[in-house]
This record gives structure tokens, sequence and C-alpha cells, in this order.
């Protein structure tokens, strides 16, 4: 059966799933007994494992069936959560994960039979006991078998009684499918009752692999239940169909239908129309049988095995899943609620046109526009461009959330790793960013947090002796603030020791011992930035290689961010991650400086200032303005732009006071213009190597003006 | 010469020959994106020195070099046959090169161009790759990669 084109959903889907196991182990790890946890893993599992049957990935489907077997003992309370448990679990993820790498890579699941894993559940099992009682459908399959009471003498009435398929009731449509394949199509017709085994936690997936393994038989034509309750696990241990085949031999179709793992018995036998027509106009009385209609009516499949049914049931079973699944963001999925904004702001903008060409036509020939109506109208639509760009903004935003879920059991394996006890804790989550931004946050926030683990957290004894907790903490906090969005990653452990950093750059002549001392300890922590200077005295598998925070720096400012550290020693140290929330469009301030016109961004502005030329002082020769109890460094734009002095300086000096974190500056200009919605353009990659002004926009006359960076001033 | 190696149906490649200085120069058209009358530049701050600045060009921000900047010579003059050339390169994109004038197309084969001088004493040989002739007068041939991708890298 062709399943390249689930391909793609089942890799979304094996992800999503394997993202949930993984959460919800860790969950359990803290919690053990909880049921609710407990029961998603199960169905994850459940979940994971169906579709890597449906996908005839039998590795992949061995392994996951024997996860959810161990789950489902947990579920039983017949196995105790302990850690080494959770440690088998999560390396049978990372297996799962290796199959779904090769599923990308080459579409098979490839040969690694992980047999050691699959030993390890079995142990666990084993150490239990397997007794696992039948899953809670048996009531829906009992209450169906009463209501397919009937007085035929054959066979036997109970769905898992034997021979069941004589006692089938069909309606005049299955008869009629079932002549067709006899008459038309010279085949024979097979009934069969399947027995499922009573420990079988998966029947719906036993009863799939049946039905796989007789469409190379033929094409199956009733269903006993219905294919759709037999999906849903709606039947007790047994179940029927009766299908079409060209072949003789009773004997291999048994056969390959008792290959299916946990198939306890398979009645199999010759049927004729006539039988079940004689069987259906003495049960007329009866209830109408549920019948799968089949997709293609018999005449149009030959006799060939039949994909059609067999896709059909593969993809409810997909779409079901998805279903039950909170909504993550991918590539394609957009929360409802954000197209349905824009939208809105969509047909507003139409209304704003219309008004505007009714103005414009009311006013035909008269020559005298109405200005005010006008005006109001252009405010309008200047107001709705200004919502559409946020809400196309922000279909492009989506959570770091599926960036940074990964990150607890990274922080867990690592604790187990280096024997140190630590903990992540996170916050913000739900930050969103350009979605371009998150996908590429991954590898800079993992180098941190495994820096923080490596580096930062110390032993628990060196954490006893300075009186801390044994258990370290690291942290990873996420908030939007002004137009940038803040990741912070930081430890509460020893702190970067500036003055071993300063040994070590001495050490690998960076700098004289002389100039090390003049280092401010900003300049010291820089050296961390720089290629290949790594702390670490041992070089580990974690970190240590020197390939670390200078890759995370190059990734940070490629995203057009920037990276900063505190740290203090024996308390701990933060990384401070700086991202532009938006990449394209941005509303700044102009200002003029000279005969020439700038952008400010207008998320890092503070405040505008009038300051007399009096109140500037001075600090270590440098020009700043006492604030409201701040003291701001002044940046003459002029001079930093490379303009010609004025011949006169003016009394009075406009100060735009823009902010970057907890630093401030004011940056002089001569002119304000006002504030205006830029669309930012790259200056070509000739002129890129320009450090202050980070880009150009083009405003409304054609006239290009720059953009400048102000984090790039402080 | 190249010549004798080459005679029949040798790849002939069309030039813009502009004039810049008392110099013509030739442009090998399949870079050439588009040619634009003057008009104004946006200065770039901090940026190298032969690069005036930037221009809109349909929405569009490209920057323009001075290719007289650029080869030593005096700072250009605008007059009204002042023009900028856009080339579309690969790596760098869109750039404009202020050029003087536009004078003409011409076609050379590779045996018309001579490529014997480039170890020459002349300061702004590290930007042409060849002599071409055109009726009686010779026409440079700029080498592109060397003029636009030294700031490149």
């Amino acid at each position: 059966m062709d399943v390249s084109q689930y391909l793609d959903i089942f890799i979304d889907e094996t992800n999503e799933h394997i993202q949930a196991l993984s959460d919800n182990i860790m969950a359990l790890e803290q919690e053990p007994e909880n049921k609710d946890t407990i029961n998603e893993i199960f169905r994850a599992a459940h979940s994971l494992k169906g579709m890597a049957g449906t996908m005839g990935f039998k590795r992949m489907q061995h392994l996951t069936h024997d996860m959810e077997n161990v789950f489902s003992e947990v579920r039983n309370d017949t196995v105790k959560v302990d850690s080494n448990l959770i440690d088998i679990l999560f390396k049978c993820l990372d297996a799962v994960e290796g199959y779904l790498e090769n599923v990308k890579a080459t579409s098979d699941e490839g040969t690694e039979d992980n047999a050691a894993l699959i030993k390890m559940l079995n142990d666990v099992l084993e150490g239990n006991g397997g007794d696992s009682p039948a899953a809670d459908s048996s009531d829906a399959g009992g209450s169906e078998a009463e209501a397919q009471e009937s007085d035929s003498a054959e066979g036997s009435d109970d769905p898992n009684g034997k021979n069941h398929f004589l006692a089938l009731k069909l309606d005049e449509e299955s008869i009629g499918k079932l002549r067709g394949a006899v008459e038309d199509e010279g085949l024979k017709l097979y009934g069969m009752t399947v027995h499922i085994q009573k420990e079988c936690l998966l029947k719906a997936a036993r009863a799939f692999l049946v039905f796989k393994a007789l469409e190379d038989y033929g094409e199956i034509l009733v269903y006993d239940p219905s294919s759709q309750d037999i999906e849903d696990e709606k039947f007790d241990l047994g179940f029927s169909v009766i299908f079409a085949s060209n072949s003789d031999d009773t004997e291999a179709i048994k056969t390959s239908v008792l290959a299916v793992s946990e198939i306890e018995s398979v009645d199999l036998a010759l049927v004729s129309v006539e039988q079940y027509e004689k069987a259906a106009e003495e049960a007329k009385a009866e209830p109408e049988h549920k019948v799968e209609p089949v997709a293609a009516p018999a005449a149009a499949a030959p006799a060939s095995p039949a994909p059609a049914p067999a896709a059909k049931s593969a993809a409810p079973a997909a779409a079901k899943k998805t279903a039950n699944k909170p909504v993550t963001t991918r590539t394609v999925r957009v929360d409802l609620e954000k197209l349905d904004a824009l939208m809105n702001q969509v047909s507003e903008l139409i209304i704003a046109k219309n008004s505007l060409v009714s103005i414009s036509s009311a006013d035909n020939g008269s020559g005298n526009l109405d200005t005010q109506s006008w005006q109001s109208q252009i405010e309008y639509l200047e107001r709705i461009t200004t919502n559409l760009h946020e809400s196309v903004m922000k279909v492009r935003m989506v959570p770091i959330e599926n960036t940074v879920n990964k990150f607890p059991r990274m922080i867990r394996d690592l604790s187990r790793k280096l024997g140190k006890p630590m903990n992540l804790v996170m916050t913000g989550e739900e930050t969103e960013l350009d979605r371009t931004v998150v996908d590429q946050l991954g590898d800079p926030l993992q180098h941190l947090l495994r820096n923080s683990a490596d580096h930062g957290i110390e032993s628990p004894e060196e954490r006893k002796a300075a009186g801390k907790p044994e258990e370290g903490t690291i942290f990873l906090n996420a908030f939007q603030e002004g137009n940038n969005v803040i990741i912070q990653v930081g430890d509460d452990g020893g702190g970067i020791n500036t003055e071993k950093v300063k040994e070590k750059a001495v050490e690998r002549g960076i700098v004289s011992p002389e100039e090390a001392e003049n280092l401010t300890q900003k300049e010291i922590i820089d050296f961390l930035f720089m290629p290949s200077f790594s702390m670490a005295k041992t070089v580990t598998d974690i970190s240590g290689r020197g390939v670390g925070l200078d890759v995370v720096k190059s990734n940070i400012e490629a995203l057009g961010g920037n990276v900063e550290v505190k740290s203090t020693l024996g308390q701990g140290s933060t990384f401070t991650v700086r991202l532009p929330l938006t990449l394209a469009i941005i509303q700044a301030l102009m200002v003029e400086i000279r005969d020439e016109k700038y952008a400010i961004a207008l998320g890092s502005i503070q405040n505008i200032e009038d300051i007399s030329i009096d109140e500037i002082k001075y600090v270590e020769a440098k020009e700043v303005i006492h604030l409201r109890g701040n003291v701001i460094p002044i940046v003459r734009l002029d001079q930093l732009l490379d303009f010609e002095p004025q011949d006169e300086e003016p009394s009075n000096l406009t100060v735009v006071v823009v902010k970057k974190g907890d630093l401030q500056a004011g940056l002089v200009v001569d002119n304000l213009i006002g504030q205006q919605e830029i669309v930012i353009k790259s200056l070509g990659k000739v002129i890129d190597n320009n450090k202050i002004i980070s880009g150009a926009t083009i405003l409304g006359d054609g006239e290009v003006a720059m953009i400048i960076d102000v984090n790039a001033l402080m | 010469m190249a010549a004798e190696l080459e005679t029949l149906d040798e790849e002939r490649i069309q030039y813009i020959v502009v004039k810049i200085g008392s110099e013509q120069y030739g442009l090998d058209i399949s870079v050439v994106d588009n040619i634009v009358r003057m008009q104004k530049i946006t200065r770039v701050p901090k940026a190298p020195s032969y690069y005036p600045g930037v221009i809109n060009l349909r929405g569009e921000v490209v920057p323009v070099m001075s290719a007289r900047l650029k080869m030593g010579l005096d700072e250009d003059e605008i007059t009204k046959n002042t023009r900028i050339i856009i080339l579309r390169l690969e790596l760098q994109g869109l750039v404009g090169i202020l050029v003087d004038e536009v004078k003409e197309v011409i076609t050379l084969g590779e045996s018309e161009i001579d490529r014997s001088n480039q170890s020459s004493q002349n300061k702004d040989a590290t930007y042409i790759n060849g002599i071409g002739k055109s009726g009686d007068s010779l026409v440079s041939i700029f080498d592109i990669n060397a003029i636009i991708d030294e700031v490149a890298v």
C-alpha cells in the first residue's frame, strides 16, 4: 500500500507525540502517581505505535509497542516509576527519534533493531509480571454482541464465538457486492473470524494488520463490526470479515493472518452469496447491520489488492489523532483567530477605499474637495494599515515554546550525566517571535543552557559548602520589551571567575599581563565570546571544546540580536539574549540632522528632552546629562555620523533618550520630524559592514533615510 | 596572440562602453541590470569612501559606488551625462556604479581583447582584465569581480 502521501503527516505527528511523551515522562518523574499524565503518555505511545504500524515501519512499531506495554503496566500500577525506568524510556524515545530521522532522510526506518532497549523494556515487564487485563472496550463489544442476537442455526451469535462469520446478517448492498465479486469477477468468497488474544492491548492495530495481510489476497467486502468500529476498537476479542479472493490456498491465507502477533486463532471457510441471502431473508425484521461502504464498487476494483479501502482507513486514523491534539504551531498552522482578525481588517480596508472613492466622486467637477472628511478617511486608512501590518506580523509569529520545550529533558539528562542535581525553571514560553527567528533560536539557547549546566552549576559538595541548596537552578525567562524579545538564560552557580578568564587570556597571549590589569569586567567576559576560548579544564562532550559562546554570539547577531552577560562570582551568571520582534516593518521616529533624515526605532526610545546647553556635565571627559536622578551619556549624532561641526552651537539641544535594557543614552539631533511606520530595507551586501546603521528605509517622497541602530551605540 | 588559437565561432560578448575620466571602459552586458539617470544619492555614514551612498531604485535600496574614487581618480563631477549603471551580481545583489557617460554597446570576441597587460604598472590595472579595440579607440574591460568584490567579503 502506498503510504508516501502520509509521510509528512507521519513525521509531523510523530514529532508531536515524541515531544508529548518527553514532556509527560518528565512530569511523571516528578509525580509518579499522576494518573492523568500516565494516561496521556499511554495515549501518545499508542498513537505513535499505531502510526508506525500504518506506515509499515515494523522496527519502530515493535519498539513503541514494547514501550506501550510498559506504560500499560504503569497505568495498572504493576510497575513502579523510578528514575531507572525513566532513563530507559528516554533512551527509547531517543531511539524512536532515530527512526524518525531515518524516515525523514530516506523514507525508511533504517535497520537498527534496538534489541537491547527492547530487552530492557521486557525485563521491566517481566520483573513485574505481565498480566494485563483486557482493555476497557470489552463492555462496548459485549453490548454490541447482544444487539446482534439472531436465531441463525449455523455459527455462533457471539462475535467472539467460533465461525461467527457464518452468522453475519448482511444488507442488500453488501450481498450485491458479494454477488458482484463472484459473478462479475469470478472470485471466491471467504468468511473469516479472527480471535485476538485476551492480553492484547491494541486490538485495533491487530485488526488493521490482519486487514493488511488480507489485502495481499483480495479485497475485504464485509466487515463485522463495521471497519470504523474496529478501528475505534469497539469490539471484544473477535471480528469477522468476508473477502473476495482469487486464491485457493486457504492455508496460506490463514498462515499470513496468524503471523500477526497476538492473534489467537482464525476461522476461515469458503462461503457463498446464497447462504447470506437466505439468512438476510430470514432475518428481515432484524435491524439492519452496519456495513462499511467500500470506496470503489467491486466491479471497478479488479482482482488486485485494493489500496483504496486501506488508504481510507489510514487517513481517518491519522485525522483522528490530530483532532485530539492541542493546536501546535508548525509551518502552515495559523491560529484561526489571527486569520479572522486579518480578514476583518481587509474588509475594513475595502470600506476605507470605498469611502475615499465616494468622496472623490462626490466632488466630481466642483473642484472643492471636502478636505475634512478626506483627512479623516486618510487617518482611518492609516489606522487600518497599521493594524493590518500588526496582524500579518502576528501570523508570522510563533511562541518560542516549540523550541524551548525540549530543554527540560536536556537538562535532566545533563544532570544525570554530570552528577549534579539541577532543575530548569522556564517562564514565558508563550512569548512570540517571528517564525524565522524562533527556528534558529534553538541552537544558541541550547549552547547557553549546556554552558550553565556544565560550567555554571557547581558540584553538590561545593554548593553545600557555599551554603546553597544542593540542587542547582537554571532558568530560562522570555519576555517582550518594546520591539525586542528578551530571553535570559542563567544559573545560580558559581558565576564567571574573571580572574581565571584574565589568566587564560594572558596565557593565550590575547592580552599582555599589563593590559589585563586595566580590563573592565565586561571586557574580560567578552573574551569568553572569542572563538576557541574555552574555560573548561577538561573537554567534555557537553561543552568545553571552545566552540560555544562565539557561535552563540554570531548566531544571535545573524538574527539581528545581541548577547550580554551579567555575572556575580559565587552567585551565578545570566546571559541575556535580545532579539528584534519583527524583521520588516517598525514604528520609527524620524529625525533630522543637518539636511539628512534618520530613523530611530520607536521601541527603543524612552523619551525626548529639550536640554539647555548648560545642563551638560562632564564625567571622565564625556558629556552627560542629569535627568530625574539618572546620569545619561550624551551621543552627538552629528559627530558620530561624520557631519561637519555646526558653526554656532544652538543654546538648546533636542535629545532623544534611548534605552537598551538598563543602559540609556541621549542622542542629540537637530530636529524632530515625527513618528512614521517604516519598512526596513537592507543596505545591500557591499556596505553592510556598518555598525551604526542597521538599514535604510524609503520615505513617502522616495527619498532614502538611514535607520540608526540604537543597540550599537551603547 | 589569442587570435591564432581561436579563429572561428568564438564567443562574442557585448560590452557597454562607459566613459570615466578621459578613458573608456567596457562592462560585460550580462551583469548589467539597468542604466539610470543620476538621482539623489543618500549618504551612508561610515561606508567606504568610494561608496557615495544609496539610491532608491523602484523601492529597493541600492548601494552606489563611484568608479572614479575606487580607481583613485578625482571625485565625480555630476553632469547631465552622468549615469548610474546598475549591476545585478550573484553574490552582492544589486550594485550601482557611477560613470561619467554611457557611450555605446560594442561586441567583442576574445580575439579582439588584449589580455596581456595584467601586470601593467597602471594603478587601476587591478580592476581591468583586458583591453579591447573598438574602431580606433581602446576600451578597458572591467573585471567586475575585482572592482566590486573587495568590500563584499
